[in-house]
């Protein structure tokens, strides 16, 4: 584990996670995974804060989830986004830009 | 949207929290497999990638733990765990539980019960609308007011203080004169009572509280009737109608709250009335603590026969007035004017009550404070009880928080295991706090019932024992209800969290894993510092409930010296009855028959050997006074003595010696012959060595008779057994109302049904009033000493036994905390004697320390208890040794059961069971 991992921002992880999904059907370890290679393992997400953001995301109903099989043919469970999460990842992607617009001026000037 | 959702899952959570949580079981371990088969498959053996894979997930508890907080409803859900948690721990150590609880629950109960008699008597508001309005007119003057007849119903007090006299008893042409002032009153009344009516024509003849009250007063209380109408001004009027109106608790108890009773007609003293009204509900006294059975209008004394109702006499002062300002008006302003009229009215008269030297001054005073009724003879004893159950709840709480330090301790590794397994400080806290809510809660709950039961007993022994009946009303108040359990839940709070506060601090692994390897239950530091605050906290128990033993030892000497003062007669075995044959119509001549035939009638019962009849009974708390010239004294101004009307065979039915001469004979009360017998005191101060035989005395008026003496008799105590023996006066009884006194052979109480129908025999017109023994009487007098004696004994009682818990929790704590030193030090060869010496002394340090400073507190504030104390000093060194030493004694106790299970201790058990 690198020492130099970045902190995640309070609310990217949310958008992180509803990104990493996609239009996919994935398991924890997967989500964990693909964030890794999507910001080119700058974000390494651990378990204690991946499963509470899922679950609380899945009440607040921008993920749905259910049980399959996984690679190694084990039952594990799934998340899906669903029509709310991407109005969602809309949302917070207006913010986030919002934002790093923002700072990007701000360091220039 | 989204907060819909969450409300769904909620729901979920909550109903299906067995799923909801197999579910995280069965996602977290996919998890850490399929991390598992990644290293495997990237060629780590299956052991090693396991653990690496589990020791990089951090631990499944607190990841869980994490989803948990993250979920919605999981307040509601950990609130439910905690509360069964709580419940579950607090079963577990039943003895623990069951003490705070009670300790608790004494504390509030003790403290709401005193506070709702307290509030009743001394706080609650008049119950008439806008009760702050009211002012009660008050007069003060250098002397008392020429006057034919001076009454005091005890509605203010009669105060004589720094060379003036005051009062609030006025003629009722008086308070007329003040009344046409209605620029000044919006509105004004006059009342007075109550006097003892004769109640006929509801079943048997009874005795009612009659109040005599002016045609405004209901209007100007603004007491609506709850029944048919109240009196009104028509009522007033000569030749107006005889009606009563009723108390509305007296309609409920005598006529079962009939609405039938409208229009019905009683006698009242053999005179017809017709009630025409019930009063309001809530209009339960105007003065604290005077019950009224029933209204009638002042215009009607003279019907009923009372002799000082006189509306029309000027000099009889009687009524008391109670008036609301015109709004808009000052109350300096209205003082002045009314100041005026008064002075008008008693000065300008025919027979002026006061000259101008006397300085007569009117007062408006505010009638929450003015109407003082029983507020004063209650007042002080009721507020040092308040401090006594001050105190109490103050040693409830040291001791709960005591216990609770305590027992802190002993929880300290498991808290430290719960936080090392991953729990939040914010977690184990809410718990903690469950806990020590639940506890508070319990003990306000057991401490309401309490509160209940103590402050009805409070009452009905108050009713049964005070000087007149008392209707309290004792409905336990709730802002000391809350106010109580709100010090009961910060002592709860405060002490529960301490441990989770300080064990969240010293949270770190190492500490942990030391606590598991060398399995000391304390860290050194805390162990320290807690014992020392655990002390504390007993030193102050014990120097509070020594100040309390002492405080009730006084009380207790107190009574048993009044109990052993020699009355001068012999008042066991003695049967007081009260009759008044001029209530059912009976004049002078016959009444005088009528004794005769009773005295004959009731001597004849079998078991009394004597009966004489009097004005009123000694030490029952009346005493009538005269001021008389004495015949061949010096001074020219006559004398205040006491003065009992008796009838014949007094003194030997009393047991009251005569010294000299003879006692009054049947002869010279019924010849009218003016004869006395005077009592030592009498003779010692009014008649200087001389032979009192034969002298005369009398009022110093030529109309009243001049009464010669013919006997001395010895001492006795009259209007109560504090009073230092004055001198008093024997005279026939001719006429009015009699107290008999039967002497009997056995014990009193038993003939009181014989003596009731002998009288009904004789005439059942007339009623008998009272009937109580002698030594009831005297009771009731002591009635305040009784009171406090019985409540600051019981919660002295109460508070030794809350610091002796305290003083054993101490040292069983000590005990269990040294378990391992004790072995040590008898492996290497202390005796057990040692071991016991050791933790005797810590306790009886304790203990002398807590006495010293109680004895030093006790010392400080003895002195309030002074008006109660008789024949013992506020500072009586007998008392004070005698509190310290029971303490000692009790406090041994204590100390001796633990100190003795330390001195069980098994070397090797102890070293090995850590």
């Amino acid at each position: 584990m690198t020492q130099t991992q970045t902190n995640l921002l309070q609310g990217t992880l949310d958008l992180l996670i509803l990104k990493a999904v996609g239009d996919a059907e994935m398991h924890g370890l997967g989500i964990s995974r693909r964030i890794e290679q999507i910001t080119e393992g700058t974000f390494q997400v651990k378990p204690g804060s991946l499963f509470p953001a899922l679950h609380r995301m899945e009440e607040a109903g921008w993920l749905t989830s259910f049980w399959g099989e996984s690679e190694n043919n084990r039952r594990a469970k799934y998340y899906r986004r669903t029509k709310a999460g991407e109005r969602q990842v809309h949302v917070e992607t207006k913010q986030w830009n919002t934002i790093a617009g923002a700072m990007a001026s701000a360091l220039k000037a | 949207m989204k907060s819909i959702s969450r409300m769904i899952a909620a729901v979920r959570n909550l109903l299906h929290t067995g799923k909801v949580e197999s579910d995280l079981d069965a996602e977290l371990r996919a998890y850490v497999d399929a991390v598992t088969a990644e290293r495997i498959a990237a060629g780590m053996t299956p052991e090693m990638a396991r653990r690496t894979s589990l020791a990089d997930f951090g631990g499944t508890e607190p990841v869980k733990q994490a989803v948990r907080d993250s979920r919605a409803g999981t307040g509601i859900a950990t609130i439910w765990q905690d509360v069964r948690f709580a419940l579950r721990i607090l079963r577990k150590s039943p003895g623990f539980t069951a003490v705070v609880v009670l300790t608790l629950a004494l504390g509030i109960g003790a403290n709401t019960a005193i506070f709702t008699l307290v509030n009743s008597v001394l706080l609650q508001a008049i119950p008439v609308s806008h009760p702050e309005e009211l002012v009660v007119l008050r007069w003060s003057a250098h002397k008392e007011p020429e006057s034919t007849g001076m009454s005091g119903f005890g509605d203010c007090t009669m105060r004589r203080s720094a060379g003036d006299e005051s009062g609030c008893s006025m003629p009722y042409p008086v308070f007329r004169a003040l009344a046409q002032r209605r620029d000044l009153f919006a509105n004004i009344t006059a009342f007075a009572g109550t006097a003892d009516l004769n109640l006929a024509g509801n079943g048997q003849a009874s005795i009612a509280s009659g109040e005599l009250v002016s045609g405004t007063y209901f209007d100007a209380l603004g007491v609506p009737a709850a029944l048919g109408r109240t009196l009104g001004i028509a009522d007033e009027q000569t030749g107006a109608d005889a009606v009563a109106v009723l108390d509305y608790g007296y309609w409920q108890r005598m006529f079962g709250g009939a609405p039938g009773v409208l229009g019905r007609s009683v006698r009242l003293n053999n005179v017809a009335f017709t009630i025409v009204g019930v009063a309001d509900r809530k209009f339960t006294r105007l003065t604290p603590g005077k019950s009224v059975d029933i209204y009638v209008s002042v215009s009607q004394a003279k019907a009923l026969g009372l002799r000082w109702g006189a509306t029309e006499d000027p000099q009889s002062w009687w009524v008391a007035v109670v008036a609301r300002l015109k709004t808009g008006i000052k109350r300096t302003e209205a003082e002045a004017a009314a100041n005026l009229a008064f002075r008008n009215a008693t000065m300008h008269a025919p027979k002026p009550a006061w000259k101008d030297a006397d300085d007569p001054r009117l007062m408006l005073v505010p009638a929450q404070d003015g109407l003082s009724g029983f507020r004063r003879a209650l007042g002080e004893p009721l507020r040092l009880l308040m401090a006594a159950v001050g105190i109490v709840l103050l040693i409830a709480c040291a001791n709960v928080a005591g216990l609770l330090l305590a027992r802190s301790t002993s929880r300290e590794r498991e808290l430290a295991v719960r936080f090392a397994l991953g729990a939040s400080r914010r977690r184990v806290m809410q718990q903690m706090l469950t806990e020590s809510i639940l506890l508070s809660l319990a003990g306000a709950a057991l401490g309401t019932f309490l509160a209940y039961a103590g402050s009805s007993a409070l009452a009905a022994f108050a009713s049964a024992n005070g000087e007149r009946p008392l209707h309290l009303n004792v409905v336990p108040d709730l802002r000391v209800l809350l106010f109580t359990t709100g010090v009961a839940l910060i002592t709860g709070i405060g002490f529960g969290l301490a441990p989770a506060i300080r064990g969240s601090r010293t949270r770190s692994a190492a500490e942990m894993s030391r606590g598991a390897t060398e399995s000391a239950p304390v860290t050194p530091s805390a162990g320290r510092r807690r014992p020392g605050f655990g002390s504390t906290l007993v030193v102050l128990q014990v120097a509070l409930s020594i100040v309390m033993l002492t405080g009730a030892g006084l009380l207790l000497r107190t009574l048993a010296k009044l109990r052993s003062v020699d009355a001068g007669f012999d008042t066991r075995n003695v049967l007081l009855v009260w009759i008044n044959p001029e209530l059912a119509g009976y004049d002078k001549t016959h009444v005088q028959a009528l004794y005769e035939n009773l005295q004959q009638r009731l001597s004849s019962l079998p078991g009394i050997t004597s009966v004489s009849y009097s004005s009123g009974p000694m030490l029952d708390g009346g005493l009538w006074t005269s001021d008389v010239k004495v015949e061949g004294q010096t001074s020219k101004q006559s004398v205040d003595t006491q003065m009992l009307r008796v009838g014949p065979r007094y003194f030997e039915t009393m047991r009251l010696p005569l010294l000299r001469g003879h006692s009054l004979a049947l002869a010279d009360i019924r010849s009218g012959t003016p004869s006395a017998v005077v009592n030592e005191a009498f003779v010692r101060k009014f008649l200087e060595g001389r032979d009192p035989i034969g002298l005369h005395f009398g009022p110093d008026d030529k109309d009243s008779p001049k009464w010669t003496i013919v006997g001395v008799a010895k001492d006795s105590k009259y209007a109560s057994l504090e009073d230092e023996n004055a001198p008093t006066a024997y005279v026939p009884l001719e006429t009015g109302g009699a107290t008999f006194a039967l002497r009997t052979a056995i014990a009193p109480a038993a003939f009181i049904p014989a003596v009731r129908k002998a009288v009904q025999d004789v005439d059942d017109n007339v009623p008998v009033m009272k009937l109580r023994t002698q030594s009831e009487s005297i009771d009731r007098l002591l009635f305040n000493q009784r009171l406090m004696a019985r409540l600051l004994g019981g919660f002295s009682a109460l508070g030794l036994g809350l610091a002796c818990i305290g003083l054993y929790g101490l040292l069983s704590y000590e005990v269990a905390r040294r378990t391992r030193e004790i072995g040590v030090r008898t492996a290497l060869g202390a005796q057990r004697s040692d071991v016991l010496s050791m933790f005797l002394r810590r306790g009886l340090a304790v203990v002398a320390l807590g006495s010293v400073a109680g004895v030093g507190v006790a010392a400080g504030v003895t002195r309030l208890l002074g008006s109660l104390l008789y024949g013992v000093q506020a500072l009586d060194p007998l008392t004070f040794l005698a509190a310290a030493a029971l303490f000692a004694l009790v406090g041994l106790a204590a100390c001796l059961l633990p100190a003795s299970r330390a001195m069980r201790v098994d070397p090797a058990e102890a070293l090995r069971c850590e």
